[in-house]
């Protein structure tokens, strides 16, 4: 573009004020900044952080343990209330882990610049997500240890899995989602696993490294690939994720229950998965970032970008609450329209309340650009946003089902401590997942920051004006 | 036995045109090696395109078609129960199981694919031979060739006047 202005070469681009990457570190100095806390010993912090985890995780293995050994009946479900605590929170995660989808692999589709820095730790966070979740619907068949009924294998009954119901569809989108993430995010840590085995410290760290990076040499004729490759997972996981939540909303949205029966679920479930996923990135992040000094890789133009996504999905969660609302007014159902007032003055209308001030009114904080950026209101945003979706599915799913058609089938649902324990301790056995992800692996895709940074000198060689001499010359 | 004689440069243009070079001198065993995909490097290598889409393509179509023709068979034919009053053969029932297998499917070609075609895991190639040569997935940039041993010599010479930093040869032991 040599006929353009030069005073361009002046203006910055207005929608970007605040950089994706601080300042322009080479190869080496970036690599050296990401893999530095992989390398250094562990901290007071982060040992004691781990050992708290380890008695919550503890606490859930006692809760899956007595789930095992006494059954479903150490849960507060009865019947009608039948899904509850462990269906709740199995959507609550799955919901979480599509965050991490939609920024790796949507937001690559779209050339969001800004993704490339938080795309691994995000699709960490989806796998942690996808195993917590995936938990819940095996404990809860009663019989755990048949799950391999829901698979349609020969067995000697010739009895197959019933293909017509959602619970199987489940099953296959789950198991789905849960292995191209896997594979996904780990196509994306073999060029980063290759440079830990090259600057590892110790023969050790670059053997076991070494044994995982399974002889990448950066070959060029590897990256031409990889490159497609990688472009194909992204397209592939993008309709992937949009799948799984709506395959998750039709084992609600396909049944006859007042409050569960509506077409508008596979959208409204989707925005609310994403909606929450993007607030667990940012109550991991915040934190995080700090910790391990990569501030000048995840900048406040990531927070902010994510801000702006929790806002927008926040806004169509919203939209869901007010239709779900109109239609059972509207659709002229009385047993529809009396669910909702449940919701406004049942038993339980001391939550409702709750997840409206945190799911539509917290995300408002977001149409200011200084609510944005104060990391303090950022923090305990994304944390009331999750607490708001959480107590979303436990109205949709249990309180619907306290009271359904008939009144003398009616009852109240209470929670015991093994809903608690399994709840509770599987947030602190993601937890530790999560710290162990942060100690042993790089947290931001070195050789995909290295790309966007090649990427904006580039922009930059012609913002000025100059023709892009060489890409990537230092 | 053949050597690799393996060659850094210090920038990607030098590199580049080191690659176009040593092609048009009728080498096939070209590779460069770099911490980032490299624009140009196909062009400079002369590869063709990835065939990574076909593959995924392929079997994308095939665990959809399979999935569906499972569904079919086993509650359709094989044991048909009557759910809700939906026909034995359901379609729109079959399409979320047959949707999720087409993309498991594609996505297990693609990875396992891409391990075939890299010729991966290959946990000791000769070119880890040169110590320095760790720097390819930092931030060197670095050009490989395979040649026959007699011809190692003139084709490092060949590197150290087109602009190498450095040159090495490496004896293929495997």
């Amino acid at each position: 573009m040599s006929s353009k202005p030069a005073t361009a070469a002046i203006a910055l681009d207005p929608l970007e004020p605040v950089p994706v990457l601080v300042g322009r570190p080479d190869d080496r100095a970036l690599t050296e900044s990401l893999v530095k806390p992989l390398y250094a010993p562990m901290t007071r912090g982060w040992k004691m952080l781990v050992t708290a985890l380890a008695a919550g995780m503890g606490f859930w293995l006692l809760s899956l343990a007595t789930t095992l050994v006494v059954g479903i009946g150490a849960w507060g479900n009865n019947i009608p209330v039948a899904w509850a605590f462990d269906i709740t929170t199995f959507v609550w995660w799955i919901g979480i882990g599509h965050a991490g989808t939609l920024i790796s692999a949507i937001l690559l589709l779209f050339q969001q610049k800004w993704r490339t820095s938080i795309n691994r730790f995000a699709e960490a966070m989806t796998l942690f997500a996808v195993a917590m979740a995936g938990v819940y619907p095996i404990i809860h068949l009663g019989r755990p240890w048949f799950f391999w009924w829901l698979m349609p294998y020969p067995s000697t009954t010739q009895l197959w899995p019933n293909f017509k119901s959602a619970l199987p569809w489940d099953v296959f989108a789950i198991s789905t989602y849960a292995t191209v993430s896997f594979l996904f995010w780990f196509m994306g840590l073999i060029p980063d696993l290759a440079t830990l085995r090259d600057t590892a410290p110790t023969r050790l760290k670059r053997t076991i490294y070494g044994i995982f990076a399974f002889g990448w040499r950066g070959s060029a004729r590897h990256w031409q690939h990889y490159r497609i490759g990688y472009l194909l997972m992204a397209g592939l996981g993008t309709p992937l994720v949009v799948s799984v939540h709506t395959i998750v909303s039709f084992d609600f949205a396909i049944s006859q229950l007042p409050g569960w029966h509506t077409t508008i679920f596979p959208p409204y479930f989707v925005a609310g998965a994403i909606f929450s996923g993007f607030a667990m990135v940012l109550t991991l992040m915040i934190p995080a970032r700090k910790v391990l000094g990569i501030e000048h890789v995840i900048t406040m133009k990531h927070l902010d970008n994510m801000a702006k996504v929790v806002l927008a999905t926040g806004l169509m969660v919203s939209y869901g609450y007010a239709m779900e609302h109109f239609m059972a007014w509207y659709g002229g159902n009385k047993y529809e329209a009396f669910a909702f007032l449940n919701r406004w003055n049942g038993p339980y209308a001391a939550i409702w309340y709750v997840q409206l001030v945190c799911n539509v009114l917290v995300p408002q904080l977001f149409w200011f650009p200084s609510m944005r950026r104060n990391l303090v209101v950022l923090f305990v945003a994304s944390i009331l946003v999750n607490v708001g979706m959480w107590i979303e599915r436990f109205t949709i799913i249990a309180v619907s089902l306290t009271r359904d058609f008939i009144p003398s089938s009616w009852a109240m649902y209470t929670p015991t401590w093994v809903d608690w324990g399994l709840l509770f301790g599987s947030m602190c056995t993601f937890g530790m997942l999560f710290l162990l992800f942060l100690r042993f692996l790089p947290v931001v895709p070195i050789a995909e920051v290295k790309e966007l940074r090649r990427e904006l000198d580039h922009h930059d060689a012609h913002a000025a004006g100059q023709p892009a001499h060489g890409e990537g010359t230092p | 036995m053949k050597r690799y004689v393996v060659a850094e440069f210090a920038a990607e243009a030098p590199l580049l045109d080191a690659a176009r070079a040593l092609r048009a001198d009728g080498q096939t065993e070209l590779d460069l090696h770099s911490p980032v995909p490299l624009h140009g490097s196909d062009e400079a290598l002369g590869l063709k395109r990835s065939i990574i889409p076909r593959i995924a393509l392929v079997a994308g179509l095939i665990g959809a078609v399979s999935g569906y023709v499972m569904q079919w068979y086993l509650v359709g034919i094989a044991w048909p129960i009557n759910v809700g009053g939906r026909p034995p053969h359901s379609p729109p029932a079959f399409i979320p199981v047959t949707f999720e297998l087409g993309i498991l499917f594609a996505a297990l070609t693609i990875f396992f694919g891409l391990f075939k075609l890299w010729g991966m895991p290959r946990l000791h190639h000769p070119v880890f031979e040169v110590e320095a040569f760790r720097s390819a997935s930092v931030d060197g940039l670095w050009l490989s060739t395979a040649v026959a041993p007699e011809v190692a010599e003139p084709t490092a010479a060949r590197l150290r006047s087109l602009g190498a930093l450095q040159v090495e040869i490496v004896e293929d032991a495997s």
